[in-house]
């Protein structure tokens, strides 16, 4: 108790503290605030000249994208999923996106991400819409309306960009349920909110508007930017959406390109319906139409609508005379593979490897490159597991990624056993 | 009912005062666990046990209640004049209250302890009813005139009797049994509204500790408050110094008595305190599967002028400048809850005035809503309730609080209700109370703990007891701030409690408003992303069932050997 510092009682005056330690501490703090430091990641290789930096960063996110992508297909199992979404996006403009601890602003990061995230949507959900929204001074508005051109929604979203004010989730909220409640019952309503600012200022009760929401089942999910909300937590639970925070820049890309590929249909939500659908033809080049969106006349390519006969300049869109939902059978397909997925491959373990009685293929299924020679590093080859070949790392993430087939298993489709190699 | 149930969960004073003790937990059976949760101020407690404090409405009061008992007395020797021989009778052969007491049991409703009331006869002096009346108007007309006085007196109780024996003719033994006289006359004369005679009563009380105890007690008489000299309030106050008295008997009774708190620090000083000897002495740290508090301790604002709420750097208007400046830039930093604590209510009103007129707090309502503490139980209610509301719509407040008042006590901001807390200050207790210092020379003089070392234990547990407001379980995540230059020291922050230290690294001590800021960012959106419960990639932190019992398994192995 007595530790010999002398008493002191609160009214006297005391010596001035030193500081104590806080030399030491300068390093620590210091690295943790500066952001590059690039140097420090340098390496050297045993005849002391310098490695090249790419080679395990590379390796590294190959690592984490396999991870990441055997986590999230958790089972194999066929699950709905919703194909035809309608989706709003909500981006934040109140003067907290004005902050600058993304480079340059907030705005402009969240803008060009999602700028990348529309188009890969569009890759992805041909058959599906999308919307933008903006709050601005604690007032929504509607920046796009639901179409299906990802160029019109990326030229509205850089053309507006300046924030000020207050954020107002609410207001947001009620805006996206006017718009979505008019859609068909077969579409899957969807919102993802882009949220910078650290609460929301409404002119009523948001609860009530969040259970307004989910009885008319729209699936609210929201990225946030700064920090963990309850009341963005609240939402997204209530909707049954998923709610994350990005620490950095990369990751905000990653979570932002997560809402990409659709989302699992909840059960009661999801009607199963005849829809009908229309497959263009192209009409001949030398044929002269009213286009039906640019209301003037064109000369070549375009589509004809099956049921009214309207020429339309792009697919997938729909027809503004009759109504009808165009696609061709590309689109379709592309969304098919999300129903279907293919199974993550197992890593091929060293022991296997290194073991002589195996008679191991010497170069990937796919790219035909030689594997290396196979030392004590963890291992560069995987296995299908339903056909058993041998594939690079790199052929891994492009199978799972673009390609969403296995060559392996397309090639030897028609054959009851697959070549014998022992595990 | 209390013999037939197997958990009973009551408030302290039931247990600690022995004016109450003796009704409630006469029936409390030897054998049985006592423990006291959140017991860190446990001494505090025991020591209002045995306080009484008595100033002029008292006396007053105490009078009119003498008048009533004296119309109340001749009205019965007119009708019924047997049952006041009936008690002098019982009075003379020493049994004290109606019906038969058996002498092993010691919980007489007595405010002195049992095994320091006498088991005698009552004094000849008092036995009659007109006697016993007589005695205590003299006492009250001598207590009247010391209280008239225009300096502060302080005595101790063996001069305080000694002076009441010269002027008032009364007795030690006398004194002592005041108590007892008094509560057989209002039974005998069936008084069943108490609370009229409280006054007569905290006379009473006065009079039998005074009476009883030679050590460990002082007379304090203040004419008027310090800190307003010119508002004539005199008081007169027996304060206990010694925290052992009251909880002596229920050591003494109870086969297991556990003082547990999770602000319990530092652990040895209670012993010294409550005078015993513990069995078992044990420290557990938090088992966390990750890093869920931030303990910061800022001493320096962002243009580096050291921040304090000493005496002396209070008006400071830089002072003041860099704490609201703190607390704006938290406040545009930090989700949902904030909770800011205060060292006392003038403190707060001062400064959060200043920042008024500074236009600071104009700036931080512009991102959360504040509310604020008040002496009023129902204000603060309100405001509470209010706050709560505000977090949860997602709007975002901030709770303005003093740290010994009774949002600091009780209320819990867990989750998103507090996801900061800022101590402003160090909340010691107002030095130049006389009661204090008395106490403090008392703990000086008998256990040799030094008051400066007292004075900042005593600070420090309350501001880990503020702190602690904002973790409430493993899921829980927030950030704590101690803003004051002195925390720095070793020799405060060493008093800390083990599970704010063990968090407290190196790089979050001496920090400026700047740097707390940073911090603050990078934990928020850490804290943000999800998590496994269970503590699945580390040491277990949730056991199931089948892990306790193999843990139970392996130190009986153990024990073979």
């Amino acid at each position: 108790m007595n530790n010999g510092n002398g008493r002191r009682l609160n009214g006297e005056t005391e010596e001035d503290d030193d500081d104590e330690g806080s030399e030491g501490d300068l390093d620590a703090w210091e690295r943790t605030y500066a952001d590059e430091r690039s140097w420090e990641s340098l390496q050297e290789d045993e005849s002391g000249l310098l490695r090249p930096v790419d080679n395990t960063t590379l390796y590294h996110a190959q690592y984490r994208r396999r991870i990441r992508s055997l986590s999230s297909q958790a089972t194999t199992a066929r699950i709905q999923k919703g194909l035809i979404r309608y989706l709003y996006i909500v981006v934040d403009l109140s003067r907290a996106a004005a902050e600058m601890d993304y480079r340059p602003s907030r705005m402009a990061v969240v803008a060009k991400h999602v700028e990348a995230f529309i188009r890969e949507f569009f890759d992805q959900n041909p058959l599906s819409q999308l919307g933008l929204v903006t709050i601005k001074d604690g007032i929504a508005h509607c920046l796009t309306d639901l179409g299906g051109s990802p160029e019109s929604h990326v030229k509205a979203l850089m053309g507006k960009l300046e924030c000020s004010g207050e954020s107002s989730l609410q207001n947001a909220l009620d805006l996206v349920h006017g718009y979505l409640n008019q859609i068909p019952s077969y579409g899957h309503r969807e919102v993802l909110i882009l949220y910078s600012a650290l609460s929301t200022c409404d002119p009523g009760d948001i609860l009530e508007t969040i259970q307004k929401c989910k009885k008319s089942k729209m699936r609210c999910s929201v990225i946030g930017i700064s920090a963990e909300i309850f009341i963005c937590k609240h939402l997204c639970q209530e909707t049954g959406g998923s709610y994350s925070v990005a620490m950095d820049e990369s990751h905000f890309k990653e979570l932002i390109l997560e809402h990409a590929p659709p989302p699992p249909a909840i059960a009661e939500f999801a009607i199963a319906n005849l829809i009908k659908m229309g497959f263009p033809q192209r009409a001949a080049e030398s044929s002269i139409a009213i286009c039906s969106c640019h209301k003037e006349a064109k000369v070549g390519g375009g589509y004809t609508c099956p049921r009214c006969k309207a020429r339309v300049c792009e697919l997938p869109t729909e027809c503004r005379i009759c109504g009808l939902t165009l696609i061709s059978s590309p689109h379709l397909a592309r969304s098919y593979h999300h129903l279907f997925p293919i199974v993550p491959f197992d890593e091929v373990s060293p022991s296997v490897l290194n073991d002589p009685h195996n008679r191991l293929p010497r170069s990937c299924f796919g790219c035909q490159q030689s594997f290396p020679n196979p030392g004590n590093k963890p291992s560069l080859r995987v296995a299908c597991p339903k056909c058993k070949q041998h594939f690079c790392l790199d052929c891994d993430i492009y199978i799972h990624e673009s390609l969403h087939n296995c060559p392996g298993c397309e090639s030897f489709r028609h054959s009851k056993s697959p070549i014998a190699t022992e595990e | 009912m209390v013999q037939f149930a197997n958990v009973v969960v009551y408030s302290y004073q039931y247990l600690l005062d022995p004016k109450v003790a003796g009704y409630i937990s006469k029936e409390m059976q030897k054998e049985s666990v006592v423990v006291f949760d959140e017991a860190h101020n446990i001494d505090n407690v025991c020591i209002e046990a045995l306080s009484v404090s008595v100033r002029r409405q008292t006396l007053e009061g105490a009078r009119r209640n003498l008048n009533k008992m004296r119309q109340e007395i001749e009205k019965f020797k007119a009708t019924d004049a047997g049952r006041l021989r009936a008690e002098y009778n019982r009075l003379v052969e020493g049994l004290a209250q109606r019906g038969n007491l058996p002498f092993t049991d010691n919980w007489l409703s007595n405010p002195a302890l049992p095994d320091d009331i006498l088991k005698e006869a009552v004094p000849g002096n008092i036995r009659r009813a007109e006697h016993f009346l007589h005695v205590l108007r003299r006492l009250v007309q001598y207590l009247e005139g010391r209280l008239e006085t225009d300096n502060v007196e302080k005595e101790g109780p063996v001069g305080f009797v000694a002076s009441i024996n010269t002027h008032a003719g009364i007795d030690q033994k006398t004194l002592k049994f005041c108590y007892d006289r008094l509560h057989s006359l209002m039974l005998t004369l069936e008084i069943t509204d108490t609370d009229e005679f409280l006054h007569i009563q905290t006379i009473c009380d006065f009079a039998t500790l005074v009476g009883t105890y030679t050590r460990g007690f002082s007379i304090i008489i203040e004419p008027f408050d310090e800190r307003m000299p010119h508002i004539p309030d005199p008081v007169l106050q027996l304060s206990c110094h010694d925290a052992s008295l009251a909880i002596k008997p229920v050591f003494d009774r109870f086969q297991s008595v556990v003082i547990t708190s999770g602000t319990l620090s530092p652990i040895d000083l209670y012993p010294r305190l409550l005078n015993f000897h513990p069995v078992v002495s044990r420290s557990f740290t938090m088992s966390l599967t990750r890093d869920c508090i931030c303990p910061m301790v800022l001493t320096r604002g962002s243009d580096q002028l050291p921040v304090s709420t000493k005496f002396d750097m209070r008006s400071d208007l830089g002072v003041v400048r860099n704490y609201g400046r703190l607390l704006l830039e938290m406040a545009s930093v930090v989700p949902d809850g904030i909770v800011c604590f205060f060292v006392s209510y003038s403190y707060m009103d001062g400064i959060v005035n200043s920042w008024n007129e500074n236009g600071i707090l104009k700036e931080i309502m512009q991102h959360k809503l504040v509310f604020i503490e008040t002496q009023d139980v129902v204000e603060t209610t309100l405001a509470l309730d209010n706050y709560r509301k505000a977090c949860d719509c997602g709007r975002g407040a901030i709770f303005f609080s003093v740290a010994r008042g009774k949002v600091a006590e009780g209320i819990d901001f867990d989750r998103h209700y507090g996801r900061l807390v800022i101590m402003f200050g160090v909340p010691f207790q107002y030095t130049l109370s006389k009661i204090l210092l008395a106490r403090l020379e008392y703990l000086r003089d008998t256990f040799q703990i030094k008051e400066g070392d007292f004075l900042t234990f005593d600070a420090l547990r309350q501001a880990a007891q503020c702190v602690g407001r904002v973790i409430r379980s493993k899921a829980d995540y927030g950030m704590m701030i101690f803003a004051d230059k002195r925390y720095s020291r070793h020799d405060k922050r060493s008093k800390l409690p083990g599970w704010i230290l063990s968090h407290l690294r190196d790089a979050h001590l001496n920090l400026s408003t700047d740097m707390a800021l940073h911090i603050a960012r990078e934990f928020l959106r850490k804290m943000a992303q999800p998590y496994d419960r269970a503590g699945g990639s580390g040491r277990k932190t949730l056991l199931s069932q089948e892990d306790v019992e193999k843990m139970g398994d392996g130190i009986l192995n153990e024990m073979q050997y």
